[in-house]
């Protein structure tokens, strides 16, 4: 059977091949990357915005998780701990490319005047191009809540900011999204 | 309870997903990893990485062309801005960002980068390497080997002039000490 990221989540293949790659065995960390790298790829690519950096990020990461494979005590939260190794080495590339992550006043994010979403034409294209161009704090904090699914919470323990200031960076993200694609439905 | 952009992600969250990654991450990581166990051969060339990072890269060089040269297939050559734009694009960014670590090194005295002048002519972007996969790419724009080859040195290239900087400015000078203020003191 081929070994994805989906069925390593039954825990006796998951116990499996963390065992064997504890024990060093190069071909069951071949197995785990297998299982794992296309989901982790994209998170890399969605978080660093580029194919040449989202790969460098992908590689030390699972560097990182080779050597510290032998940390991990339940192999059923493999699928996690893995993930939360490529978030970091994520941030920590962004962190290089010196995109910081500031605290902002708290204020209520107003949706922009005249954005009515039932007029628009939502296409994965669109929002995937919407996204794209975002300035990068924003671009990092709505990956993390929306296509990574962390909570505000967590969001603001990664990034070193408030619990308010990442709400407030994703409303402010959602609402240049729909800006955005609202243009391109007006100009289409 | 979710907006229709929020909605709408989550309804459409496979497509998404992007293919993989190349690979050549495989292959780096493996090398990587199985080269980890090598402890002593790491330990002495750290003693002396820079020369040893330079002498590597013109090994890389030397194979390189040897291996395009061999393969060479003649064709018209264009304008690589119009057959391979997003090199093209990587191109500008990546020599922006190694002209500027050039000039940083270029600050320090020869006698403390310690390199001869073959080994200083190799740290330059156009060397030998460079040029012969850009000839390369003009006339086979379409081939994703060469392509991954060009981008990699320029990745290659960075990383070496960076860890150059990183160890100039530990052992040898304070920041904003320059050529002009090391030939004044002296």
């Amino acid at each position: 059977m081929k070994v994805s990221a989906t069925n390593l989540n039954q825990t006796p293949l998951a116990a499996d091949i963390v065992e064997r790659c504890k024990k060093g065995d190069v071909r069951a960390f071949r197995e785990l990357y297998e299982a794992y790298s296309a989901a982790m790829y994209n998170i890399c690519l969605r978080m660093t915005n580029n194919v040449s950096d989202a790969e460098d990020t992908l590689q030390e990461a699972f560097i990182q998780v080779h050597k510290s494979i032998n940390k991990l005590e339940q192999a059923a939260s493999l699928s996690a701990w893995i993930k939360r190794i490529v978030v970091n080495h994520c941030l920590n590339t962004l962190r290089k490319k010196k995109v910081y992550f500031e605290e902002v006043e708290e204020v209520e994010v107003m949706a922009e005047e005249g954005i009515d979403e039932a007029q628009f034409t939502w296409t994965v294209a669109a929002v995937r191009s919407a996204i794209h161009g975002l300035p990068q704090g924003y671009r990092t904090v709505l990956n993390l809540y929306l296509f990574e699914e962390y909570s505000h919470r967590e969001i603001a323990e990664m990034l070193g900011i408030t619990e308010s200031t990442a709400k407030t960076q994703y409303m402010r993200a959602k609402e240049k999204v729909r800006q955005i694609v609202k243009q391109q439905n007006v100009t289409r | 309870m979710p907006d229709n952009f929020e909605g709408f992600i989550r309804q459409h969250r496979d497509e998404f997903e992007e293919q993989g990654p190349s690979p050549r991450v495989w292959a780096a990581l493996e090398q990587e990893l199985t080269g980890s166990s090598k402890g002593k051969v790491i330990s002495l060339l750290q003693k002396n990485w820079f020369r040893a990072a330079v002498i590597a890269v013109l090994l890389a060089n030397a194979g390189a062309l040897f291996y395009f040269t061999k393969n060479r297939q003649p064709q018209q050559q264009q304008d690589l801005a119009v057959l391979a734009p997003d090199i093209q694009e990587a191109g500008v960014y990546y020599t922006s960002r190694i002209n500027e670590k050039l000039q940083l090194i270029e600050a320090y005295p020869d006698s403390t980068l310690g390199l001869d002048s073959t080994a200083r002519k190799e740290l330059e972007l156009r060397n030998d390497t460079y040029k012969a996969l850009e000839k390369e790419l003009k006339n086979n724009p379409g081939n994703e080997r060469i392509r991954a080859a060009m981008v990699r040195y320029y990745q290659l290239k960075l990383d070496l002039l960076d860890k150059i900087l990183e160890e100039l400015q530990t052992k040898h000078a304070t920041p904003g000490h320059t050529k002009k203020q090391y030939e004044a003191e002296i």
